[in-house]
Parts: structure tokens; sequence; C-alpha cells
């Protein structure tokens, strides 16, 4: 602060940044109010800075948090966008000398395999259902497979720090470690998903006739094998459902759902249908889960109450050194990150060595208090 | 009561950004969420189409992760982001008016109004004048001027860094903003002894 009694000009005072906290927000750290009546001449300076201060006010933001929030999840999926399309230049760069060499060959395999095609859907009864089991058994990359027989929902965290809360007589089997560029899971029953943002690999989901495709955000897939439809509803991020290759083998359509927007799959007709007002549906407001409930933002709140919160969305206990943490206080988002992650965050928040530690839906937490 | 913010919030710019540029999302994140409505009020000061704003705004965060590799590890965040801003809208510019052939971004006009602080309980009816017509002598100043002023003492960038946002050199970037405060302080004397002097006999 010795610097400001070499100003002379007006700029001096205008350009400094704890005279204009002291001005604008009225916050005097420095001590700019003795200072200014130290010397005559040093007071009207600092009077005609102050005024000049107060006629350049910028207006402020009309934006609210949210908007914030929902301007950074448009912004994740022009990312995703703009990175496939990269990929897609790079592979028909590739492509383009091959193209020529190869069209022959490909009219012919194309006049093959329609006639394939055609033979299939004519003469052959087409299998129009596929169930769990046969989904398990086209892959071969050797999946564990959970069921939930209890009677409360059951959390699930996999290699790549997704969770999944899977709802009572449900079962999902995934592998024990994600490889290869593609993460894929296969589900029965029903289930809350939370995935853990990859834009390399793309996680999906395949549960009966559809296939439902995310690069991280949170939703819920409900598909019983011995019910009519299947069910997608989404609560962050985007999501792409299609149906499943293995019934229909021509490039069908894809639906791109939106935060608070569902599909139901008609199972008997191979049909779509888009559900963009899910408050307006029935059988979807009425099977809202807890989680989807609760509020992961959080500002300046108890680590107890947060610990609390994640308790009864995930339905684990939570086991934290009461005594040392019951001073935290802590200010973050944590909506849209999968169990794993929350714990990190929170975790890291609070400092001092803080660590966790998962057996199931047993969580333990070492903390030696707050900083 | 003990408060704690989340670790990250506390990070300097350049350590949020050199995180991201190794592919750290969460501090892409926080640096989004510090400087988009800033951002978005610059480039509104910039476009009369404010539904295209917010989308510029998100065009420049969304290369910035893209093209991560690319970027330099030494910059000042918020210089860069207010630049490529600036850059951004003047190619929705372009675009527009495609057969004015307009290329730099000289051809957009800062409209930015400069607003005057409300709460001035404690001043009396004079200062408020004085701030009312001070107010008005800045709004009244040619655009470039106007916007570099606002880059200076609002933003707080350095001369060097309003030059390069602007294209021309430090002279003439430190030409605009002293024929800004000039002019002011001209009228200001002028003016000053008359609005004193109306005070006076107010009184």
């Amino acid at each position: 602060m010795q610097k400001r009694n070499t100003y002379t000009e007006l700029e001096d005072f205008l350009s400094d940044e704890s005279f204009q906290s002291w001005i604008l927000n009225k916050i005097d750290e420095d001590g700019w109010e003795e200072w200014t009546l130290e010397s005559q001449q040093r007071a009207k300076l600092v009077e005609d800075a102050r005024l000049l201060l107060l006629a350049m006010k910028v207006p402020s933001s009309t934006l609210s948090a949210s908007d914030i929030h929902n301007a950074l999840q448009s912004t994740w999926i022009k990312i995703e966008e703009k990175e496939n399309q990269n990929t897609l230049i790079s592979h028909s760069k590739v492509k383009f000398l091959k193209k020529y060499f190869l069209s022959g060959v490909a009219a012919t395999l194309v006049f093959g395999l329609v006639s394939v095609w055609f033979y299939n859907n004519q003469i052959v009864p087409k299998n129009n259902v596929i169930t769990y089991k046969e989904l398990i058994d086209e892959n071969s990359e050797g999946l564990v497979e959970q069921t939930n027989n209890s009677d409360k929902p059951q959390i699930i965290t996999l290699s790549d720090g997704s969770s999944v809360l899977l709802q009572p007589n449900s079962k999902l089997s995934y592998p024990k470690i994600f490889t290869g560029n593609e993460r894929k899971v296969y589900l029965s029953g029903e289930g809350f998903f939370e995935i853990s943002k990859n834009p390399k690999k793309p996680f999906f989901v395949y549960a009966n006739e559809i296939v439902t495709k995310v690069v991280g955000t949170s939703f819920r897939v409900k598909a019983y094998s011995d019910q009519p439809d299947v069910e997608v509803l989404v609560r962050t991020g985007k999501v792409r459902v299609k149906s499943n290759d293995l019934i229909s083998r021509s490039n069908q359509e894809e639906v791109v759902l939106l935060p608070n927007q569902a599909l139901r799959f008609v199972r008997s007709d191979l049909s779509f249908n888009k559900i963009t007002n899910i408050t307006q549906d029935e059988e979807l407001t009425k099977s809202v889960g807890n989680i989807e409930q609760l509020s992961f933002e959080f500002t300046d709140i108890p680590v107890s109450q947060i610990f609390e919160t994640m308790e009864q969305a995930y339905l684990v206990d939570i086991d934290y050194p009461k005594n040392k943490l019951k001073d935290c206080h802590l200010t973050t988002s944590l909506s849209d990150q999968p169990l794993t992650e929350k714990l990190k965050i929170v975790c890291n928040s609070i400092g001092n060595n803080t660590s966790f530690e998962m057996n199931g839906n047993q969580i333990i937490i070492t903390s030696q208090g707050c900083n | 009561m003990k408060t704690q913010n989340l670790e990250y919030k506390t990070f300097d710019d350049i350590t949020l950004w050199n995180n991201l540029k190794e592919g750290d999302e969460k501090s892409f994140s926080i640096l989004f969420e510090k400087y988009y409505a800033d951002l978005v009020n610059y480039g509104n000061s910039l476009s009369p189409y404010t539904e295209k704003v917010q989308d510029c705004v998100q065009d420049v965060f969304t290369d910035i992760w893209v093209y991560r590799n690319k970027l330099q590890s030494t910059v000042v965040v918020k210089a860069y982001l207010l630049s490529s801003v600036r850059k951004r809208i003047a190619r929705l510019h372009e675009r527009d008016h495609i057969f004015r052939k307009v290329t730099s971004t000289d051809s957009i006009a800062f409209l930015l109004e400069f607003s005057v602080e409300h709460d001035l309980i404690d001043d009396d009816y004079a200062t408020k004048e004085r701030v009312a017509h001070l107010n008005k002598l800045l709004n009244d100043l040619p655009a470039r001027q106007k916007e570099a002023l606002y880059l200076r003492y609002n933003q707080g960038l350095t001369v060097e860094q309003i030059a390069e946002m602007l294209e021309v050199n430090y002279q003439s970037a430190s030409n605009l903003l002293y024929r800004g405060l000039l002019t002011l302080r001209k009228e200001w004397k002028g003016s000053f002894s008359l609005i004193l002097l109306l005070s006076l006999t107010t009184c």
C-alpha cells in the first residue's frame, strides 16, 4: 500500500483495485479514509476519482446461477458435438482415397446384403423381443452380474466411478473394468444412472430392445422383461436412445432426450414415444425416486447435513467423525456427479487428509476436521 | 462458525487454466461459472443480438476445451476470454453483413451505457447531480474511448492488453484512454463551477 503515496493522477486511483473496492463496495481494507484526510490536495484528487468511479458503473448481470448452470450444460453438449464432428472429419479424410477403390466392391456387397435382408424379412418370422438374457449372451467380455433381491434400492459403483442405483427385482451386468473405447452395461429392471463424464468413452445402457447412449449425465432406465414398455427419463445432460441393432437392421431413428424429457418404447410395435412434459405423465411421476428429488446444491451447509442427503439419496450408511466435523460448512454443487465423485469433492473440500472408503453400501470417512 | 469453500474455488486463474489444459473438467467448469455472466455482459455491449451473444460466449468456451492442447500456458485468462468474445462477435457481424466486407474488429461499436451507482444515500444533492453529469459525459464519449475506459477500469486490463484487443499499438491505446479522461476533465472543470453555483443558490 506504499505505492499510493506516489499517486498524482486520477488514473492511478481509478485502476487501483483496493481503491475501487472502497468506493464501490464500501470495503476499506487499507484505510483509505484516513489516508485521504492526511492532505488537502490528496482529498481533492480522491473526491474526483470517487465521483468518476460512481459515474461509470456497469449494469450488473441479469443471469441467475441456474442460467449459468444451464449455459454450462449446453456448452458441454456443444463440446460433445464438436468432438464428434472432428473425429468424423478425420475419418472421412482417410476414407476418401479408399472410397473409389472400394466403391465397386461396396456396390456388390450392398446388392448381396439387400438380398439377404429381404430373405430374412420375408421368409423367416422375425423375433422382435430381446430380453436381458439374450443381450448378455451376445457379450463376450466376461461380465459381473449384480442382482437386487432386497426391497430397497442398491448402489453399484462401476470401475469408471459412475454410480447406478439399482431398484428391487433388477439386475445389472457390467465388466469388472471397462476396456476399449466404449462402456457397455446391461440392465434388466430399473436403475438410476449417474455417469462420470468421459467424451472419449461413451456409455451405453442395453435394456431390452433399446440402447441408451450418453457421455456423462444422469438418467433413469426402466426395462422389466415382463412389461410391455421400456422407459428412459433424463435428469441432466443429453441422452440418445435407439433400438438395438439386433431387432432392426435398417438405420432407424435415434431419439435425443434433454433434461426432464422421457421416452417410452412400446415393445409390441417397436415405436418410440417421446414425452417432453414428464409432469403430465402419471406413470413417470409416481415412480420418481428419492435421488431425483433431492437437491445437491449446497450453500454454507453443515457437512453432517450433506452426508445425510447422500445417505437418503443412495441408501447408504456414511460413518464419519461427528465431533471433528461438527463445525464444518461447505458451499458446493454436487448435482450431476456420481456418488464416488461427490464423496471425493466433499473430502477434498474438508481438507486435512480427509478420505473415504467404500464397501458396498457402507461408507467410512476418515478426517481430522476441517481447516 | 467456520466456513470452508470448495478448495478449487480458491485456485487462481492460471492454475485452473493449466489444469484445464491437462483435461480437468472441474477447472473448466469453475472458470466458466466465474466469467460467464461478465462475458455475456461485455458481449451484449458489442452486439444488439442478445440471443446470439450467449451462443458466442459458449462457443468460445467450447473451443477452449476442444483445442485445449493448443492453448498457451502463460496467458492472462480474463484478457484472453474478453478478447476471444470480441473476435467471435466481430465474426458474427461479418457473416451477417457479408456484403459489407468488414474484416476487422473495428467494425463493432461499443454500445454499453455506463450507469450511476444508485445508493448514494450519504451524499448530498449536489454530489448526485455531479455524478449524473459525469455519467452523461462518459456516455457521450466516442465508442472506442468508452470501450478502452471500460476495459481499463471496469475489467482491470493493462494498456498492453487493451492495445492487443483493440488491434492497435500501445501508444494508440494509451491515447484512447488519455483522450477519454481529458474530455471529461475539461468539461468537468467548466461545468463544475456552474453546478457549484447552482447548488449554492438552491441551498
